[in-house]
């Protein structure tokens, strides 16, 4: 793996809240100008992964290199090269979705005109021309994500990080989202997204990286991963569920036992 | 069903608040659902859902269903009382102060209504008149300014299980007398068959006046909630009511002032001409029935009975609608894409930038506007009631006390910057590489703070110096205010970086911050009022002792400590932002 360049690269990254160990030395790697799937069952780390990766949360322990340029030291070049969409999606939820992106610009120092020339090209390809004037508190959690990853986009960043981007998106808004991420790669910038949505991680990525309980339990180009099996195969294997089991005292659940 | 979870699951994405809103809108849905189910409903998809009621119909798996009565929904609020208080030290503490408060409010309460019977009769009525009336609208009030504390209040959320309307209607209406304060009500109206009581006939009538009270305060009560549960899922109606509430604590205040302002010299007079006004509302009866016991009394009580049985059913027809709508309110108008005078006077850049958002800010949340109007209100009773102490001559301290006092509330505004951004703090965060550009976004919440505050204080001044007696004390006045607003800022920055804390989304008009997170929050916002009385002191004691000329110096000390607070706090913020982020942040 010495001759890839990579995006993003952590070593033994650790997190604990209280008793809990959130992230027990996560060893990362994503190669620059992958279309990267970060993969796991809820509770297994990856949106704390995200947050110390993103510089949003400090890490209890490890070494985090964006571009080879350790996070957590140089942050001024750090946070002009990554875009990010966090969990939960919070945004200013009183500026309207115009206001947001100029805002966002200006707070990085881009010049205003240049400003909104971006802002009005991300509004009309993400379909929110229509939207651009109502405040985001009155936005649907389609154009929430769509707004927010525009907002991400709006720098024009190398490295792209999204928690969770097409959860509770619907399928054209999703559409949207899949086509502008995939513009966006093949000019070769790097997204890493998490997701827990197999099938969508297998069609659009070709990097994978699973994680459960903390851990990275398998990592690399989708082909090797997957192995031949289909990628939520090969998941719910790495994981470790149980088949069946646990059925017996459902008897009653179903139309058979009216 | 999938579907369908998916759509409630998604609503629920788009924030916190539309999650009542999906519930309400699934509660119509499976509505339908069980009507092309097993049996149909006579009166089509209403709320009223077949149930098992008495009748025990087949259940899921073919079981007997048990009913469900009141004592249900009594359990349910037990629990929800005690899974609050699970694994927190202070909200048990909290709880604990609020039993032993209610618990001495409701001795002190009985003890005193009982003794009305030391009293003259007539007074003792008229005591008891405008007691009863100061309940039933307390109960009125309180939902308006407490909505979102009590789970169980909100009828949605039971919206997806099976209970017919009435059924619903009785359990809430257990759950509302499940609580410390319906139980002190109660036991505070007890005591006034005690103290105004008549003969055994008044004994047994007020017993009877009391129950009927107790609950036309309980009915009125979900009344109002019921009705404005519509309004408050929806996001316009819960910004409209966070800033009436304002106003809400603003009225208590009015008999205060009228008070002092001494309208009346003889209480007695006073108690006697509001007593006479309220003698025939609901109340009142209520009262003139436990002190008549007779024929006249069973009138009253049945007229009382009625109003009960008329309120209680405009209730449950309330319930069934709210029930099944849903909040529209999002379909929103659009905002006026404005730049703003001050934006274009600005270097183009991240000052600006939070320049605008904060301006905008201050406008568009609630949380803000409440901010500013109480910050303004609060000024103008002080400045009314000093008005009041001192008759007769006006004198300097007076003059520019007002404007004084308006700079400290509007700096202790500052003095949790970024609880306001909240979890939206991160897109400031993921932007910010260097200690100067924390201190760049101080710099600009304060010059938003600065442009709204500035003239306001001079108005103030104005205002003070007009009614004092010399428009000339409008200049130290307004020099020592912005002076003060200064300071206010200064440490207002360094408790927002060491002791950040979440505000609530949801208002209401007695917490101010996440729970448990009330310790931080009066930690915050009590550092920053004694160490800005401290630090203010130099320049605000010689002016206010009657060294006017010391207000010279007053802007220039003000924008020093408001450079040193921005300095300390912002470098700190850049080695602090991970632990601000998590303060401000807490799911409230």
């Amino acid at each position: 793996m010495a001759d890839i360049v990579e995006a993003v690269r952590t070593q033994g990254l650790f997190k604990r809240f209280g008793q809990q160990t959130a992230v027990g030395g996560v060893d990362l790697i994503v190669p620059q100008g992958s279309f990267a799937g970060l993969v796991g069952p809820n509770g297994a780390g990856k949106t704390t992964t995200l947050s110390m990766v993103t510089g949003l949360l400090r890490p209890d322990g490890g070494l985090i290199h964006i571009d080879g340029v350790d996070v957590w030291r140089d942050q001024v070049v750090i946070k002009s090269r990554i875009g990010v969409l966090p969990e939960g999606l919070r945004l200013f939820e009183r500026l309207s979705g115009r206001e947001l992106l100029s805002y966002n610009g200006q707070l990085r120092g881009i010049p205003r005109a240049e400003v909104e020339q971006r802002a009005e090209g991300l509004l009309k390809i993400m379909d929110l021309t229509e939207a651009a004037d109502k405040l985001v508190i009155d936005y649907s959690t389609g154009m929430r994500k769509k707004i927010g990853l525009a907002a991400a986009l709006l720098h024009n960043p190398k490295v792209l990080f999204l928690d969770e981007p097409f959860e509770g998106v619907d399928p054209v808004s999703a559409n949207t989202l899949v086509e502008v991420l995939q513009r966006y790669t093949a000019s070769g910038s790097t997204v890493i997204f998490s997701s827990h949505v197999m099938e969508l991680v297998e069609r659009l990525c070709d990097w994978v990286s699973v994680m459960n309980r903390g851990q990275i339990v398998a990592q690399g180009p989708l082909e090797t991963v997957r192995a031949g099996r289909s990628l939520n195969e090969a998941f719910l294997g790495l994981v470790g569920v149980r088949d069946g089991g646990g059925e017996e005292g459902l008897s009653w659940l179903g139309a058979t036992s009216r | 069903m999938a579907g369908r979870d998916l759509e409630v699951n998604a609503a629920g994405q788009a924030g916190d608040e539309s999650d009542e809103s999906a519930a309400g809108r699934g509660g119509g849905m499976s509505a339908g659902l069980s009507d092309g189910g097993s049996t149909a409903e006579p009166d089509g998809g209403g709320a009223a859902r077949p149930a098992g009621g008495s009748t025990a119909e087949p259940g899921g798996g073919g079981i007997e269903t048990v009913r469900v009565g009141p004592s249900v929904f009594v359990r349910l609020k037990l629990r929800l009382i005690a899974g609050n208080l699970r694994g927190s030290t202070s909200r048990v503490l909290g709880f604990v102060f609020t039993l032993v408060a209610a618990i001495a409010v409701a001795t002190l309460g009985f003890f005193l209504m009982a003794s009305l019977r030391l009293a003259p009769e007539d007074v003792a009525l008229d005591v008891g008149i405008v007691l009863f009336t100061v309940f039933l609208v307390g109960w009125t009030l309180t939902p308006l300014l407490a909505f979102g504390l009590d789970d169980t209040l909100d009828p949605s959320r039971l919206s997806l299980f099976p209970l017919r309307t009435g059924q619903l209607a009785v359990g809430m209406f257990a759950t509302s007398i499940t609580g410390v304060w319906p139980i002190a009500t109660l036991i505070i109206m007890i005591g006034a068959i005690a103290g105004l009581a008549t003969g055994i006939g008044g004994v047994l009538l007020g017993v009877v006046a009391v129950l009927l009270l107790f609950a036309l305060c309980i009915v009125t009560s979900r009344l109002v909630t019921t009705a404005l549960s519509g309004i408050l899922r929806t996001r316009r109606g819960r910004d409209v009511l966070a800033v009436s509430v304002v106003f809400f604590v603003l009225a208590a205040q009015l008999p205060n002032l009228l008070l002092n302002g001494g309208t009346s010299g003889d209480p007695v007079a006073l108690l006697h001409g509001g007593a006479s006004v309220l003698r025939w509302t609901p109340p009142g009866m209520a009262a003139h029935a436990i002190a008549d016991g007779g024929v006249t009394a069973v009138v009253e009580l049945a007229v009382l009975a009625v109003l009960v049985a008329v309120i209680g059913r405009l209730w449950i027809m309330a319930l069934r609608r709210a029930l099944v709508s849903a909040d529209a309110s999002t379909e929103g108008a659009s905002v006026r894409n404005s730049k703003g005078l001050l934006a274009r006077v600005l270097p183009d850049g991240p000052l600006a930038a939070v320049v605008t958002k904060e301006l905008k800010y201050a406008r568009r949340d609630p949380r803000g506007r409440v901010g500013w109007f109480a910050a303004i209100a609060v000024t103008g009773v002080m400045a009314f009631s000093l008005s009041r102490d001192q008759t007769g001559t006006g004198s300097i301290a007076l003059a520019i006390a007002p404007a004084c006092i308006g700079g400290v509330l509007i700096g202790l505004q500052s003095a949790n910057a970024f609880g306001i951004d909240g979890r939206s703090l991160w897109m400031n965060s993921v932007v910010y590489g260097t200690e100067r550009d924390w201190r760049t976004d101080l710099a600009g919440r304060h010059l938003a703070v600065a442009t709204i505050a500035a003239p306001l204080l001079a108005l103030i001044a104005v205002v003070a110096a007009l009614l004092a007696g010399d428009l000339l004390w409008a200049v130290p006045g307004a020099l020592a205010a912005w002076g003060i607003l200064g300071v206010g800022l200064g440490t207002g920055a360094l408790t927002s970086v060491f002791l950040p804390y979440t505000v609530p989304e949801r208002l209401n008009a007695f917490t101010g911050a996440a729970p448990g997170q009330g310790g931080i929050a009066f930690l915050a916002s009590f550092g920053a009022l004694i160490g800005g009385a401290l630090v203010a002191l130099p320049i605000a004691l010689p002016v206010l002792l009657g060294l006017p000329w010391v207000s010279v110096l007053a802007v220039p000390y003000g924008l020093l400590i408001s450079w040193g607070g921005r300095r300390i706090a912002g470098n700190a913020a850049f080695r602090r932002y991970p632990q601000i982020l998590g303060a401000v942040a807490h799911s409230s």
